[in-house]
């Protein structure tokens, strides 16, 4: 039973940063029907942003104060916004009116870009995060441990999440969100200017992305340039698998896939994971081809 | 006219002289990854095959040819690797070092054995040296002697009881992960639990809850640095009380980085950490490389490749020829050159012969103490 527990607490931590990368995936597919495959990337530009912060204002000794590692994240969040945006206008935009598979090309060129420009500027290698960028402690029960950063990333991920889903059903600006997601033409008739929902949605989801990617560095205390491409992946599994388009479903299948990977290695076998997690995946969309929580059947690309 | 003749005559000789400055060099290829994953290593290999060159070229070049270097990046891949092998005979390379990874390493000895090009790699999966390539020469003792040496070190010198063995899917980290579980049994060890990662997935928190219900003494972990840092770490963090043994690629100063403070009182199994090598050239080198680029070499593997390149140059030199077989030859037959890592020779297979494991601890400060066998 304590270990079943351990393997929770393990898959709910990677599964609510696989949630916050997805919410961006599906964000912007619920708008534009494009698969935005730079955002992985930007999710991981988060954690390099976060990690020059910490580095260049705490120096390599000791302990970074409280601050720092806030002034990290809000700086982090602030770069990758601007470059979400800077990447619709860029490379979407241009090919809002071509075909749909142009802007899907745009999409890979646009995450090599991006994680080559990474490798250019922070260098090849590994880098590595300075310890004690979140509180040291943690929490036994029984044999269950549980750390502070853990808590600290499911918390503030789920807060985050929380937020977002009030934001855009709540609200009047999350109404024209939602109305876009439904007709464009008919919001635009209904006076929504849309290119101004369109890039909000760049806003906000590469700034979760930057949080989710920021959380990755500080709980493996590790970046690497090329790193945006699987966890992206897997945030792109997550939304799939909630019903790519659904902000819930984003929230569900980051959770659900994180959980089960988790589950799988422990309880399976971890060379088999990924095969599982496919699996798993293909079996969801047998079952419910539009996701656990997809409402409408996807336009074929 | 006689004039004439002679100015023609001199200008076709310095011609022909142009023409030998030319020709008159040799040059060595480099096989790194010096992107990717295991950049820190593959950067290290080509700084000092680099530095090596220089320091021929001031005494005079070898054989009196300039020597030069050119560099590939296989960026520990195996596709790339072989790209790589194809590149570096296009440019008439007399000799390849490298590459880091065995994977890599295997994708082009095919390609370098066809175009007769020498190699040397550290490579340390078993099948490099048993695949009848005449031209190749590992530069780090094989897989099979450090399982033999980790199996006496687990089981009769630290008499662990409950041995924990993770390995990852390359062809080094499992080679030497089957071949140290074989000799624990042979030993008489007990192990508890077996299984792979998947090196750079990052999270290893699952499979070490599935190990801590094992209740082991002792986690060994045959793959690389950057996943066996990341092990010690979250081991830590799961507060799995057992001691880490990690094979030879976690000895890099990157593995203590990694693993934080959790790394103090792992141990690595791996021939001597290049500040500990005892002998005077070892030290005369590490202090020039470090006049050069202002920083130590990553892992000892950058000497054991360096050593391999001397090897050759020392058969070049004593052949004094050019001629791949006869170098291959002499090295076949080579024993006790004084190498940066120990006494060197090579078998028939091109199999390094000497030098000897030990078991380190990772210190406080990031050294490594000598724990076994005791001094």
């Amino acid at each position: 039973m304590d270990i079943f527990l351990q393997q929770l607490i393990n898959g709910l931590t990677v599964g609510s940063i696989y949630a916050l990368i997805a919410l961006g995936y599906t964000m912007v597919y619920g708008i534009l029907r494009l698969i935005n495959f730079a955002h992985g990337d930007l999710a991981i530009l988060g954690a390099f942003i976060g990690l020059t912060v910490i580095t260049g204002l705490a120096g390599s000794g000791g302990a970074p104060a409280n601050w720092i590692v806030i002034v990290a994240f809000v700086l982090a969040v602030l770069v990758v916004a601007i470059a979400g945006v800077l990447l619709e206008f860029t490379a979407y935009r241009p090919l809002r009116n071509a075909h749909r598979l142009s802007a899907v090309v745009s999409a890979l060129g646009a995450s090599m870009f991006i994680q080559n420009g990474i490798m250019l500027i922070w260098s090849p290698q590994t880098l590595t995060f300075p310890e004690g960028i979140m509180p040291q402690t943690t929490y036994n029960f029984g044999s269950v441990v549980i750390s502070a950063t853990q808590i600290f990333i499911v918390t503030v991920s789920l807060l985050l999440m929380l937020a977002l889903y009030l934001y855009v059903n709540k609200t009047r600006f999350g109404t024209a969100i939602r109305a876009a997601a439904i007709d464009q033409d008919a919001a635009r008739l209904m006076g929504i200017n849309v290119n101004k929902v369109i890039t909000s949605v760049f806003i906000l989801g590469p700034a979760l992305g930057a949080i989710g990617g920021l959380f990755i560095g500080v709980y493996y205390r590790q970046a690497v340039f090329d790193m945006g491409w699987i966890y992206g992946l897997n945030a792109f599994i997550a939304a799939i698998i909630g019903g790519i388009g659904n902000i819930p479903g984003a929230m569900i299948g980051g959770l659900l896939l994180g959980l089960f990977s988790s589950l799988a290695s422990g309880y399976i076998s971890s060379t088999w994971q990924q095969a599982i997690v496919f699996g798993l995946l293909i079996l969801i969309l047998m079952v419910r081809p539009t996701g656990i929580l997809g409402e409408r059947v996807a336009d074929k690309v | 006219m006689i004039k004439l003749r002679l100015a023609l005559a001199t200008a076709a000789l310095s011609l022909s002289m142009a023409g030998v400055a030319v020709a008159d060099s040799v040059t060595f290829g480099v096989q790194a990854p010096i992107t990717g994953q295991y950049a820190n290593e593959g950067q290290g290999i080509e700084k000092a095959v680099k530095l090596i060159a220089k320091q021929l070229n001031e005494a005079g070049g070898l054989l009196g040819k300039d020597v030069k270097v050119v560099s590939c990046d296989d960026e520990g891949k195996a596709t790339q690797a072989a790209l790589c092998g194809r590149d570096l005979a296009n440019q008439e390379v007399f000799a390849v070092i490298g590459s880091y990874t065995s994977g890599a390493t295997a994708a082009s000895q095919p390609v370098l054995d066809r175009a007769n090009i020498l190699q040397t790699s550290d490579g340390t999966a078993e099948q490099l040296t048993q695949k009848g390539y005449k031209l190749f020469f590992r530069n780090a003792p094989p897989n099979s002697a450090e399982a033999e040496f980790t199996g006496e070190y687990l089981v009769n010198a630290k008499e662990y009881k409950r041995i924990a063995i993770i390995k990852d899917h390359s062809s080094f980290a499992k080679g030497l992960g089957e071949a140290t579980a074989a000799a624990v049994e042979k030993q008489g060890g007990n192990i508890v639990f077996d299984g792979f990662i998947t090196a750079g997935s990052q999270d290893y928190r699952s499979i070490l809850t599935k190990i801590k219900s094992e209740n082991p003494d002792i986690i060994y972990f045959s793959g690389y640095y950057s996943d066996g840092g990341l092990i010690r770490s979250q081991q830590a963090s799961l507060n799995i009380d057992a001691d880490f043994v990690g094979g030879d690629a976690n000895q890099n100063v990157k593995f203590a980085e990694i693993a934080g403070g959790a790394a103090e009182g792992s141990v690595i199994i791996n021939v001597p950490a290049p500040a500990n090598l005892p002998y005077p050239e070892a030290k005369q080198f590490l202090q020039d490389y470090q006049d050069a680029y202002g920083e130590s070499p990553p892992s000892i593997f950058t000497l054991t490749n360096t050593d391999g390149m001397r090897a050759i140059v020392k058969a070049v030199q004593e052949t004094e020829s050019f001629d791949p077989e006869k170098v291959a030859a002499y090295l076949h037959e080579l024993r006790d050159f004084p190498g940066f890592t120990g006494p060197l020779g090579f078998d028939e297979n091109g199999e390094r012969l000497g030098s000897a494991f030990q078991a380190f601890e990772v210190q406080a400060d990031g050294t490594y103490k000598t724990v076994y066998p005791q001094q």
